[in-house]
């Protein structure tokens, strides 16, 4: 019984982590149009936060945390990524967002220590 | 767990007898256990933990790009045809070029071929030839056929004229009625979009294309996208999907769409340029003959251009409608009456219908009709041909709630029909019935009025339950249907249980002593 509350505890959250990058990204980039001399403090801004919200749950895992922010101009976007790890530990989760303006892609991969 | 923290540490440093602790760690060490007894846990432990890795999904984000559009011809010849051309070419130079030193090895190697095993494909092949050309000519033909044959519970080899012949002994039309049929609604492509034109195919009458406006909750999706809808099946998909980078609001000749070629965007394009249009075009007709056509659009600016189908580039023809050369006229309706090719009429903004005529000594605006009091919506020229000619009448529709009837003959409306409550939004005469239009209004009803029984009400009216308001109505061209478009992207189709041919002709001579003698008695 331990042994599954420890694995609870220490187990990548999709939803969780999910949660936490949608809060971010609303609070840093919310309701702004894409300007080139602001979106430099919008992705550290984005990244700073989920990872400090990250570390704050308290999981003995690593984060790494990546934010993607494209223009919306008519260009098409294609990104692909794949982990070498311990699926059943380990977990990653991708979030898209988006408004009228541009595109916010934010990665988190989760390994556990 | 603890003595595997300490083994990791260990196989990192080259000396692994006293590891220094680490910083911030959560577990405590232990120093009691053999260092080489450690070396070799270490060993199996790291192994263990190296197998019980793998490789996870792949994670990917797709954008699409928009499609550019841009032409620098007039005519636009599909560009694969060409390439694959040069392909052939110069694959048939190679193959005889190796063909001869290398066709021994060739057949050993067929030889080997056929005695391995076939292997699977992998992801990417399969991608592959899911996406090459041939595929996806083949797919979008057979879709077609699939999705028909599990809708229908009918055979779906039907021929035409076995099935025209089957529905002419079930008619038991004995005067009009409407009766709902039909409703088209697409989830992704119709969903918060409305309806602006409607048009039934000449050459197979079973196909009707609506055309929509932009959908505002998804920014990123086309602005324009005209749907082919077929009624003969049951199969509640579209037909062909178009897509176009302006809102679409009158079907669909400004741009030509190609159904052969299998993009979706248009292959021609009329440019926007100060010799054509620059402001919405709100009409769009065809005039005259299959083989001799053209092609007659005018936007809200006045502007009429006359366009020859195989040269969009810059009209043959332009003129500007004005009224006693003052301001132009803001055409919001035009039509031709049923043969004719030169003079026709236009309903406007402000309310008044003119006559008009393409070429001849008083090419431009003719005549002025006043007579409705907010800006005409619709306009339908008398289209059943028969004995009489009545050509010379067309009804309007217009925001002041009423529809009109009108003679060309005559600058003030021969009949009113005031039975509406709100915006009238489109009318339209029936292609075979010379007594009977149908028109749609903003409350969502549909009416069909019936002159040869009563003109002060309509013979047969339908509120669409859940529709808002319906912006469109079109006749098919055997009479027998009614298709109508509303302000959220559905088109509903209704059969009117048309009256056969005969009862026309023995209705035409009661009617025109009862209407065009009727002129002092016409109502406002």
């Amino acid at each position: 019984m331990d042994e599954y509350q420890a694995e609870e505890e220490t187990a990548f959250v999709v939803e969780e982590v999910s949660k936490i990058i949608k809060e971010s990204v609303e609070a840093a980039i919310g309701g702004n149009a894409y300007q080139h001399s602001r979106v430099n403090q919008w992705s550290t801004s984005v990244v700073e936060q989920c990872l400090s919200q990250l570390s704050k749950l308290g999981k003995p895992f690593k984060y790494i945390v990546t934010c993607i922010i494209t223009q919306k101009n008519g260009a098409g976007l294609q990104t692909a990524s794949t982990c070498f790890w311990d699926n059943s530990s380990d977990g990653s989760c991708a979030v898209r967002w988006e408004n009228k303006s541009m595109y916010c892609i934010v990665n988190v991969f989760g390994l556990a220590l | 767990m603890f003595v595997c923290l300490l083994k990791v540490s260990i196989c990192k440093h080259a000396c692994p007898f006293f590891p220094p602790p680490l910083v911030g760690d959560i577990r405590t060490l232990q120093w009691d256990t053999d260092p080489s007894v450690l070396q070799l846990q270490a060993d199996s432990e790291h192994g263990r933990r190296m197998q019980r890795l793998g490789a996870s999904k792949i994670t990917q984000v797709d954008f699409l790009p928009k499609e550019v559009v841009s032409y620098c011809k007039e005519t636009q010849t599909p560009l694969t045809a060409h390439l694959s051309e040069e392909e052939e070419e110069e694959d048939e130079e190679m193959m005889e070029a190796k063909s001869g030193p290398e066709s021994e090895q060739q057949d050993e190697d067929d030889n080997r071929e056929n005695k391995e095993v076939l292997r699977e494909l992998t992801e990417e092949e399969r991608q592959q030839i899911l996406h090459s050309s041939e595929f996806q000519s083949f797919f979008e033909c057979s879709i077609r056929v699939m999705e028909r044959a599990l809708a229908e519970d009918s055979n779906i080899f039907f021929d035409y004229g076995g099935r025209e012949l089957e529905d002419k002994e079930g008619d038991l039309g004995s005067g009009s009625s409407l009766s709902f049929s039909r409703l088209f609604y697409d989830e992704h492509w119709s969903k918060h979009r409305v309806i602006t034109c409607l048009d039934w195919s000449l050459q197979y009458p079973e196909l009707l294309v609506a055309s929509y406006n932009n959908n505002e909750d998804a920014p990123h999706e086309p602005d324009g996208v005209a749907l082919v809808w077929n009624i003969k099946f049951k199969k509640a998909t579209p037909e062909y999907i178009f897509h176009c980078q302006s809102p679409v609001v009158s079907v669909g000749f400004i741009v030509l769409w190609d159904n052969r070629s299998h993009r979706r965007t248009p292959v021609q394009r009329t440019p926007l340029s100060a010799a054509a249009h620059t402001h919405p075009v709100y009409c769009v007709n065809v005039v005259g003959t299959q083989n001799a056509n053209n092609l007659i659009t005018v936007s809200t600016d006045g502007r009429m251009c006359s366009w020859s189908l195989d040269m969009l580039s810059q009209p043959q023809e332009t003129m500007e409608l004005v009224y006693n050369k003052s301001k132009p006229v803001a055409v919001t309706g035009m039509a031709f009456p049923t043969g004719d090719v030169n003079n026709y009429v236009v309903g406007s903004e402000e309310g008044t219908v003119y006559t008009a005529s393409r070429h001849g000594s008083k090419a431009g605006i003719c005549e002025m009709f006043e007579g409705h009091q907010g800006p005409v919506t619709g306009i339908s020229c008398h289209s059943a041909v028969g004995t009489v000619d009545f050509s010379h009448l067309f009804i309007t529709s217009s925001f002041d709630w009423t529809v009109k009837l009108w003679s060309t003959k005559h600058n003030k409306p021969l009949y009113s029909f005031e039975d509406n409550a709100d915006y009238v939004y489109d009318v339209m005469w029936s292609p075979v019935h010379p007594a009977i239009f149908a028109a749609v209004d903003g409350m969502g009803r549909l009416d069909l009025w019936n002159l040869n029984n009563d003109t002060e009400v309509p013979t047969a009216s339908v509120t669409i339950e859940g529709a808002s308001a319906l912006n469109r109505v079109r006749w098919s061209s055997g009479g027998k249907e009614v298709a109508v478009g509303d302000s959220e992207g559905r088109v509903w189709i209704y059969d009117t249980g048309e009256v056969q041919i005969h009862w026309r002709e023995a209705q035409l001579s009661w009617w025109p002593s009862r209407w065009v003698h009727g002129n002092e008695k016409s109502h406002q």
